[in-house]
C-alpha cells in the first residue's frame, strides 16, 4: 500500500513538474527578442504578410490563448506545426530522433562497456601502483574537459588525420551501415567521455565500499575466484548506484547530444531544435524542450522502479525519508 | 612515466598535424578570364557532387522561387528553375530559356523561346507559361516585383514568343530577368492545381529535386531530357546543410565534401597548404553598410550634418583590409564590380578630410557622441563593426557594439515603426545591374526601411534616373550622381562588398566558378562540373 501510495504520488509530482516546464518553455520562447515574422519572412515583408502569417499559426491570439490552445493541443497528441517547414513536429522529430537515440545508445553503451570495467579495475587496485593514478586522470579529465572543447580538438585532428572516420558525413543507419557508423564513431566517443568518467568513479566508489564487507571476506577465504566474487558479490550489490548514475547520465547525455550533433552536424533533435531557436520556430522549440523534460522524468522514474526491484528496501526508504 | 608518455603524445599530434601540412599545385586549376575556374570538359561525366552550405532555404513562402528574397534560395532553386535570360561572368545578358530578343524600343522587349525545352514532368515550355509566370509574379507580394521593374505588359506573340512593354524606360530589366525570382513556371500544372509551387519545384533546369529535409540535405538528380546537350555532367548533386563552419572544414580536408561554401575570411590561411583543397575568394556585388536611425531616440542622427560627419570617418579600405582579410572591396551604391559603377574614392564623403567631419559636428552642436551599432554574429559582420568604432573614435564618437543572434537583430532592426535602434549593420545583396539596389534606398518603394529612414525626394529622383538611363556615355555621371546623392543623404552608408569563399578538392572536382556573381549564385556553373578520378 506504501508502495502504491509512493508511485500515486512520484506521477503527480511527474505531471507538476512538466505542466511547470511547458509554462516556462512557452513563456521563454515567447520572451526571445526578435519574432517568426522578422526571421522568417525577412526583412522585404510587407505588413500584410506579416499579418496574415501571424493569423495563421494563431500568433495573433492572446499569450494564454495561444498557450492553453499549445497545452490542449500537446495534450491530444499533436506537437503542433513548424512554422518554417509547414510540416507537423511530430514527424519531423519521429524523422530525427533515429539520430539522436544511436548518439545516446551509443554514448551510454561505452559508458558501460568502459566506465564499469575501468571502475573496477580501479578500485580492485586501489593503493597498488598504477590503480589511482589511472582513475583519477581518466576521472579528471572526462569530467571537466566540456564537450564542446573536446569536440573541437577531435574536429580538428580528424580533419587531418581522418582514420577512415567522417565528420560531418552523417549517413542514415538503414543507408549504409558502414558510412553510418563512420560518421557516429567521433561523435559518440566525445560525447561518452563524461558518461565512462562519471560511470567509473561511481563504479569504483560503490565497489570500494563492497570490497570490504565481511562476506567479501568471507569468500575470499572459501576461495573463491577474483572474477566470480566480482561478478556474483561485488557487481550485484554495487549495481544499484551504478544503475542510478547511468540513468542520470542517460539524461545528461540526451542534453550533451544538442551540442555534439551541432558540432558534427548531426541531423538529430537536438540540432533541429538548436536551428528552431535561431529561427524563432516556437512549436519545434516547445515541443523540444518538453520532450527532454518528459525523457528525464520518465528516466528517472524507470530508475527508481529498477531501483526498487533490485532493493526492495529502495521504496521504503524512500517513503520513511519523505 | 606512462602517463607522462601520453600527455607528450597528446601534446604532439596536433603539432605533427599543423607541419604536416604542405603546399601543393592544383592539379585541375585552369585559368580562364571572368573565372575563378573552369570545368575541364576533358573529364568523363557522371558521378555525384558533394557540396556543403551553411544554411537551408528558410522562406515562409516555402519553395515558391517568386517569394524567395534571400541568395541562398535563389541558389538551390536555380538548379531546377531557369530564366529567359542569364548572365555571363562579366554580367552581361546572355541566352537562357530565350533563344534571342530584340529591343523595339526602350520600353519594348520581344523574346524567342528557345524549342525544345520541357519541365521535369515532360510537358513543352510555351509562351503561356512565361506570360503567366510574369503576371503572377506582378500579383504576388514577393521582393522580385519591385526589381523587375515597370512593366505594364506581358503578351504571347504565338507559342514561341513573348512581347514585354514597360511603361518607361528600364535600364537594368534584362539583369532583373536573370534572377530566380523570375523564372519560368509550370503555369499550366499551377494554374489547374495540381502543382503547388510552394511544396514542389517544377522547372526546365538541369536538375530535379528527389529529396529535402529542411536543414538538413537536398539531393538532385541530373535530368536526361534537359536541352542542353551533354548538361549536366554529372549524375547527381547532395547538398548538405553544415551550419558549423569547422565542420565544413573539416568535411574538405577529409575529403568527404567536394566543395563547400565557407564563412570565415581566413579560410584562404587557414587552409593554406592542405593537400588537395582550394580555397578561392568570389568576388560579389552584395555589400555592408551601415544604417543611422533617422528615428533614433533623442534625435542623434536627425541632422543630416552629424550623418555626414560618421560618413567622412568611414575608412573603407580599412573595412575591406582589416574587417575582410582584404577580400572585400570599398563601394558606394553601385557595386563597384558592375560596370559603370562608381569610384568610391570621389565622393564626397571619401575626399572630406576628418577636419570636415569634426567641424560638422561643431556645427551640429553634437559633443560627445556616444551610440550603439547593432550587428548580427555572423564573421565578418562583428569585424567590420569594430573598424568603424575605431574610425568613428577617430572624430571623437564613441561607439558601442551590440552582437545579436540573427532573430533578434532582425526583430530590433525591423520589428517596430519607428525603430528603437540607434545605427545597425547589414549587406545588401547588389544584383547584376548597378541601379538595382538603389532602389532600397526609397523607403517608399522599401517599406521595410520606413522604421529608420526618412524620404528623401532629391534621392528618389536620382535612383529612379538611374534605373532609366540607357546604357551608353551618359550613363557612368548618372551613376557617379547617384552615388554622391546617397553619400551625402548618409542614413544607409555603403561600405565594402561582402566576399564569398568557395573551398573545394581540387583532386576530386573540377568546378566552373565565376570571379565575379551578382545574385549570390556561387555554384551558377553547377551542370558544368566535373568530378575527378573517375573512370
Amino acid at each position: 500500500m506504501r508502495l502504491v501510495s509512493w508511485w500515486v504520488r512520484r506521477l503527480v509530482s511527474a505531471v507538476l513538474t512538466l505542466f511547470v516546464v511547458s509554462v516556462l518553455i512557452f513563456a521563454a520562447s515567447r520572451l526571445m527578442p526578435g519574432g517568426f515574422a522578422e526571421v522568417v519572412l525577412g526583412p522585404f515583408a510587407t505588413p500584410d504578410q506579416r499579418a496574415a502569417m501571424a493569423e495563421k499559426y494563431g500568433l495573433d491570439q492572446s499569450l494564454f490563448s495561444q498557450y492553453g490552445l499549445w497545452l490542449s493541443a500537446v495534450l491530444g497528441g499533436d506537437l503542433g506545426t513548424s512554422l518554417l517547414s509547414g510540416e507537423p513536429v511530430a514527424g519531423e522529430f519521429g524523422l530525427r530522433i533515429p539520430v539522436t537515440v544511436e548518439l545516446t545508445l551509443l554514448g551510454i553503451g561505452a559508458a558501460v562497456l568502459i566506465g564499469v570495467p575501468l571502475g573496477v579495475y580501479t578500485a580492485v587496485r586501489a593503493g597498488q601502483r598504477g590503480g589511482g593514478a589511472l582513475g583519477r586522470l581518466a576521472g579528471g579529465l572526462g569530467v571537466s574537459v566540456p564537450e564542446f572543447v573536446l569536440g573541437s580538438l577531435v574536429v580538428f585532428v580528424f580533419s587531418r588525420y581522418a582514420l577512415g572516420l567522417t565528420v560531418g558525413g552523417y549517413r542514415p543507419l538503414g543507408e549504409d551501415l558502414g558510412a553510418n557508423l563512420r560518421s557516429m564513431v567521433l561523435p559518440a566517443a566525445v560525447l561518452s567521455v563524461f558518461a565512462i568518467a562519471v560511470t567509473a568513479r561511481t563504479t569504483r566508489d560503490a565497489v570500494m565500499n563492497v570490497l570490504v564487507e565481511p562476506y567479501i571476506t568471507a569468500s575470499v577465504a572459501r576461495g573463491e575466484t577474483p572474477l566470480f566474487i566480482i561478478g556474483r558479490h561485488v557487481l550485484r550489490n554495487a549495481s544499484i548506484p551504478i544503475l542510478v548514475v547511468l540513468t542520470s547520465t542517460t539524461a545528461y547525455l540526451l542534453g550533451g547530444a544538442v551540442i555534439i550533433e551541432h558540432l558534427f552536424n548531426l541531423p538529430g533533435i537536438g540540432s533541429y531544435v538548436v536551428q528552431a531557436v535561431g529561427r524563432r520556430d516556437y512549436a519545434v522549440v516547445q515541443a523540444g524542450v518538453l520532450l527532454a523534460a518528459v525523457v528525464f522524468v520518465v528516466l528517472n522514474m524507470l530508475s527508481d522502479a529498477v531501483s526498487g526491484v533490485l532493493d526492495p528496501r529502495f521504496g521504503t526508504q524512500r517513503k520513511a525519508a519523505g | 612515466m606512462r602517463i607522462r608518455r601520453f600527455c607528450t603524445a597528446l601534446a604532439v599530434v596536433p603539432l605533427v598535424a599543423s607541419c604536416a601540412a604542405q603546399a601543393v599545385p592544383e592539379p585541375t586549376a585552369t585559368q580562364v578570364p571572368g573565372y575563378l575556374a573552369a570545368a575541364d570538359g576533358a573529364l568523363p561525366p557522371g558521378g555525384t557532387v558533394e557540396l556543403q552550405m551553411p544554411v537551408d532555404t528558410g522562406a515562409a513562402g516555402g519553395l515558391d522561387p517568386q517569394l524567395a528574397d534571400v541568395a541562398v534560395s535563389w541558389q538551390l532553386m536555380s538548379l531546377v528553375y531557369e530564366t529567359l535570360v542569364t548572365v555571363g561572368p562579366d554580367f552581361e545578358p546572355l541566352p537562357g530559356l530565350a533563344q534571342r530578343w530584340e529591343t523595339p524600343s526602350p520600353t519594348e522587349y520581344v523574346f524567342h523561346l528557345r524549342p525544345g525545352v520541357t519541365f521535369s514532368n515532360g510537358r513543352a515550355m510555351t509562351a503561356a507559361d512565361v506570360v503567366g509566370s510574369v503576371n503572377r509574379l506582378l500579383a504576388g507580394e514577393g521582393v522580385w516585383r519591385t526589381q523587375i521593374g515597370p512593366v505594364e505588359s506581358v503578351t504571347a506573340l504565338d507559342p514561341a514568343t513573348v512581347r514585354f512593354k514597360l511603361s518607361a524606360p528600364y535600364t537594368p530589366f534584362l539583369s532583373a530577368l536573370a534572377n530566380t525570382p523570375a523564372a519560368v513556371l509550370p503555369m499550366t500544372e499551377i494554374e489547374n492545381g495540381s502543382v503547388d509551387p510552394a511544396k514542389t519545384m517544377l522547372g526546365t533546369g538541369p536538375f530535379v529535386d528527389t529529396f529535402h529535409r529542411q536543414d538538413v540535405l537536398w539531393r538532385f538528380k541530373r535530368r536526361p531530357d534537359y536541352w542542353a546537350p551533354g548538361k549536366p555532367a554529372v549524375d547527381a548533386v547532395n547538398i548538405s546543410i553544415v551550419p558549423q563552419e569547422p565542420t565544413r572544414i573539416a568535411s574538405l580536408q577529409n575529403n568527404s565534401a567536394n566543395l563547400a561554401v565557407l564563412g570565415n575570411v581566413d579560410a584562404p590561411q587557414v587552409l593554406a597548404g592542405v593537400r588537395g583543397v582550394t580555397v578561392r575568394a568570389q568576388s560579389t556585388t552584395d555589400f555592408y553598410y551601415l544604417m543611422l536611425n533617422s528615428n533614433a531616440p533623442g534625435g542623434k542622427f536627425a541632422d543630416p550634418r552629424v550623418r555626414t560627419a560618421i560618413n567622412i570617418a568611414m575608412d573603407r579600405a580599412q573595412i575591406a583590409e582589416v574587417a575582410t582579410n582584404g577580400l572585400g572591396k570599398p563601394t558606394g551604391v553601385t557595386p563597384v564590380d558592375l560596370p559603370d559603377a562608381c569610384d568610391p574614392a570621389t565622393l564626397p564623403s571619401a575626399t572630406a578630410g576628418l577636419d570636415r567631419a569634426r567641424q560638422l559636428l561643431a556645427e551640429a552642436g553634437v559633443r560627445d557622441l556616444k551610440f550603439v551599432i547593432t550587428a548580427y554574429a555572423t564573421e565578418p559582420a562583428p569585424a567590420v563593426a569594430q573598424v568603424i568604432q575605431q574610425n568613428l573614435a577617430r572624430i571623437g564618437i564613441e561607439v558601442t557594439i551590440e552582437q545579436l543572434d540573427e532573430g533578434s537583430w532582425a526583430g530590433k532592426v525591423y520589428g517596430s515603426v519607428p525603430a528603437g535602434f540607434d545605427a545597425a549593420l547589414s549587406w545588401f545583396a547588389g544584383y547584376a545591374g548597378a541601379g538595382m539596389v538603389a532602389k532600397w534606398w526609397n523607403p517608399e518603394q522599401a517599406a521595410f526601411n520606413l522604421g529608420f529612414m526618412k524620404p528623401n525626394p532629391e534621392l528618389n529622383r536620382v535612383i529612379d534616373k538611374a534605373a532609366t538611363e540607357p546604357d551608353g556615355p551618359n550613363r557612368a555621371p548618372v551613376l557617379r550622381e547617384l552615388c554622391t546623392a546617397v553619400d551625402e543623404d548618409a542614413q544607409m552608408i555603403p561600405l565594402v562588398t561582402r566576399p564569398v569563399l568557395v573551398g573545394y578538392r581540387n583532386d576530386s572536382v573540377s568546378p566552373t566558378v565565376y570571379a565575379t556573381e551578382g545574385y549570390g549564385n556561387a555554384f551558377r556553373g553547377l551542370a558544368d562540373f566535373r568530378l575527378v578520378g573517375r573512370p
